[in-house]
Order: structure tokens, then sequence, then C-alpha cells
């Protein structure tokens, strides 16, 4: 499986990362894309963490588009993939890092399964209510370094209640590296995933950015339909007859 | 929605192919590049030589590119193997980062043919279904998709030219402070040593023809810019 992890700068992306492999690297073979805007940064401080065979860790240039890289045009990203699936095979999970962006950033169906949206209570308790397509609709939201929210002087319950509010019920974690049980959380949510796309049962959902839109139809009594991206069965979409062009990545 | 009417690649102009294939929006990896600009500048090169830079790259490197890539199709077209043009291209390419480079944007490119340009049956033998395809540099994949595609030489030449010289100019712009029509003046003001150098190439049918033009300090840039960690762009 792919996994994105997307989030604006300094929200604690790469050390969610290093979390996910201290925690899972005896049990599942994993990789990790990094995705530097200027420069290897990332990949450094993962590979200094001493969590993952540094092998295992490529940083991908992205000519300072980061946002293109993940979404707009994947090709640097899905070859280093295939190429850390090609070279470590066979490998359970695969983690993208993308650079840090802003809040419309998101991950293309074409480059990863799943994706984890991350923003810390540093950044403000407002930046859930901001909303976007990663806060509304990735497949899980965490909010991190709760511990610092008496210090930041964000109420840090009520910016996860808001969160979860903005996404219709989709997951959300509150999250702090010294709180051993939201780390379990986070393992226990990407096992699942796993899990649930082993067993076929996953389907990567693009969180947009797209606003709600009309598609004309003339058999449809009102002369067409509106649907938004945020759906809970918006996965399906991409099979259905809204959008039958809509591709998922190939595999190689 | 009504099915557009199927129109066959072979009918498509090439020169709209080209601005297709031109397009910075083909997801095909582009923005990864810099044309060598960053490690340029990074030596110590003025942000004001970018013209007299993109122009050189015309007559040497690029030159090679061009050349390579309608020898490619060339040989597509006569459903050989585009090996010995690999080979041309390599030797004329000396710099190891520079080679790499090039494979994995042809890695890139192949990707992007493959998928928009699907054999057919009845098509004959598909130059990018080659087992080696893989390891082919961009101008020899890029020559095997023009052949696929129907793209004529001479706007094959145009793109590899074009490509490059846009390359190096929208790098300017993330690397130093620039008027963003200003660079494009400078794309404008190269176009004719674009045509010149399809015009160049065109007629080229086999490798030992292919230009052999080299930049050295290029290279020697290319090969410092490899094993930088503080990097915008790939090469």
């Amino acid at each position: 499986m792919r996994l994105g992890v997307a989030g604006p700068v300094g929200t604690g992306k790469s050390s969610l990362i290093a979390i996910l492999c201290r925690r899972l690297a005896d049990e599942l073979s994993l990789a990790v894309v990094t995705n530097d805007i200027y420069t290897d940064e990332d990949a450094r401080f993962l590979r200094s963490a001493g969590v993952l065979d540094p092998e295992r860790i490529r940083p991908v240039e992205t000519g300072a588009c980061p946002h293109t890289a993940i979404r707009d045009d994947v090709t640097a990203n899905l070859l280093a993939v295939e190429d850390l699936e090609a070279d470590f095979a066979p490998l359970d999970l695969v983690i993208v890092e993308s650079g840090g962006d802003n809040l419309t950033a998101t991950f293309s169906p074409a480059l990863v399964d799943a994706q984890i949206f991350v923003l810390d209570v540093a950044g403000g308790g407002d930046v859930v209510r901001k909303g976007g397509p990663g806060i509304a609709r990735a497949d899980l939201l965490v909010v991190n370094k709760t511990d610092l929210g008496p210090y930041v002087g964000v109420d840090v319950e009520r910016m996860v209640r808001e969160g979860g509010a903005a996404r219709d019920g989709r997951p959300v974690v509150a999250l702090s590296r010294h709180d051993a049980a939201s780390v379990d959380q986070l393992v226990g949510w990407v096992l699942g995933t796993l899990a649930g796309y082993r067993a076929g049962g996953h389907v990567a959902v693009d969180p947009g950015p797209m606003a709600p839109h009309f598609h004309a139809d003339e058999e449809h009594p009102d002369g067409g339909f509106t649907h938004t991206h945020d759906e809970p069965a918006a996965g399906a979409h991409l099979d259905d007859a809204a959008h039958p062009d809509a591709v998922v990545g190939e595999r190689a | 929605m009504a099915a557009a009417p199927a129109v066959g690649a072979a009918h498509v102009p090439s020169a709209l192919l080209l601005t297709l294939l031109a397009d910075a929006r083909l997801p095909s990896g582009g923005h990864t590049q810099s044309g060598g600009l960053e490690p340029a500048l990074r030596a110590g090169m003025r942000a004001d030589a970018v013209a007299d830079y993109a122009r050189a790259r015309l007559r040497t490197v690029t030159a090679v590119e061009a050349g390579t890539a309608v020898g490619a199709r060339a040989v597509a077209a006569a459903g050989e193997d585009p090996g010995a043009e690999e080979a041309a291209w390599a030797a004329r390419t000396p710099s190891a980062a520079l080679r790499a480079n090039a494979r994995r944007l042809g890695r890139g490119q192949l990707r992007a043919a493959r998928t928009l340009w699907p054999a057919a049956p009845g098509d004959g033998p598909d130059p990018l279904a080659h087992p080696d395809a893989r390891t082919w540099s961009r101008p020899v994949v890029l020559g095997a998709l023009a052949h696929r595609a129907g793209l004529d030489p001479w706007d094959l030449g145009r793109l590899v030219g074009y490509d490059d010289v846009q390359a190096v100019v929208a790098a300017l712009l993330k690397l130093e402070p620039a008027d963003p029509l200003e660079t494009t003046g400078t794309v404008v003001a190269l176009l004719p040593e674009i045509a010149a150098l399809a015009a160049r190439v065109a007629h080229l049918r086999h490798p030992e023809e292919i230009p052999t033009g080299a930049a050295p300090l290029m290279e020697r840039w290319a090969e410092a810019h490899a094993v930088t960690t503080e990097r915008l762009f790939s090469a």
C-alpha cells in the first residue's frame, strides 16, 4: 500500500513518519519517499532517526513545486516508489511525504492509496475551521503536538471536535508523540487501513480540491445533477457514471 | 454526452502534437528539471547570462539530444532497434549524472507515452513495447513516441529545443529574482535558434550523423550537482 502524508510546513509530518517506522519496522517491510522543497532535510532527518535502513529512504526533487509533485504531475514520485518497490520487494507499505504546502495540497489517487493530512495545534485552533480538501476528506486527519495546547493557547479538545465536524465522521487522531495512547491510535489506523487494502475493501479516495459541481444529463429530470466529492461513498464514484473518464493510476 | 467522432492518430496534425508535448502541463516530470541552470548559477554563472547559456546548450548538448531523438524516430519508423542511437547518445554524454537523469526522464516519458498512445491492432511493431524501453534515455523514448504519435522530424527537433530553453528559463524564475515576461522574451529571442536546430537535425537518419558538440563545464557542474544536498531541481 502507498500512503501519503501531507500538511503544512512544520506540522510534524516527518516526526509522524518516524513514529510509524519505529513502531512498524519490525512487523512490516517499509520504505519512504520524501519531497524536499529545497534540501533533503526530511530524508536526512529520517535517516538520522535510525528508524529505517537509510537505503529505504529516498528524496525526490520537486523543482520548487511540491504541490505539482503530488498532484498534477506525480511522475518523479511514482518512479521513486516503483524503484523502492523493485529494490526491496516485497514491500508492505511505502510512505510518501509531501513537501510542506498549503491547505489545498492533497495527493492524487494515481500516486497513493490512502492519505493522512497533518495539522498541529501550534498552527492555531482556527485552521480546522478554514477547511480544505485535506482537512475535510483525507482518509485520516491528524491534529499533532496536542501536548503544546496550553503553551499556544489552543483548546485542543475543541480543535479536534471541530476537525471531526468538518470531516463528516471521517477519523481524526489527536496525536502527541509523548502520549502512548495517541500513538497506538495512529498505528492502529494505519494497520487497519492496510488490512482493508489487502482485503480489497479499500478504495483510493481523491479529497479534491474540487467544489460541488453540476453534471449535465439529458435523461435526468432536472437536466443534470449536482454532487460533491466529499460523500462517504466518494471512492465508488471513480467507477460510477458521473466521471467515466476518471482513472485510478496504474500500478507497476 | 455524445462520443467524439473517432479520429486516428495519423489524422492529428503534427503541430498539434507538438503543442501537447511541449506543454508544461504534460505530466512527465518536467518540473524537476532546470536544464543545468541551478548548478550553473551555483558555480557562479551570472543570471543575466541565461540567454547565452541557453544558446550554448542549443548548439551543443541539446543538439545531441535533438539529433538522437530524430534518429530514434527514423529507426522506429523502420521497425528497427534503437540500440545504436542510445549508444551514440551515451557516447556524446560523458557525465554519468546527466545520463542517469536523462534515463530517468525517459522512464517518465515512456509511462506517459504508453498511456496516451497505446498500441492498437494493425499498428505494426510498437517501439514503446521494446523490452529495453525502460532503460532508454529521454531522446530515444521521444523518438519512438514521435513515430507512434505522428510527430514529424521537424516538430520533434523543435520540441527538444523549445523544451530545453523553457526548462532553463522557467527554472530561472525559481532561482533568481526575474520578471516572467522578460524571461519569456528570452525564449522568443531564441526561437530562430530553435528553428535552426530543428533544420540541422531533421534529415538525420544514422547514429553517426548525430551532432557531437559537448559542453564540458555543464557536464562538470552536473556532476557536482548530483552530490549536492540542497537543490531545487534534479538536474
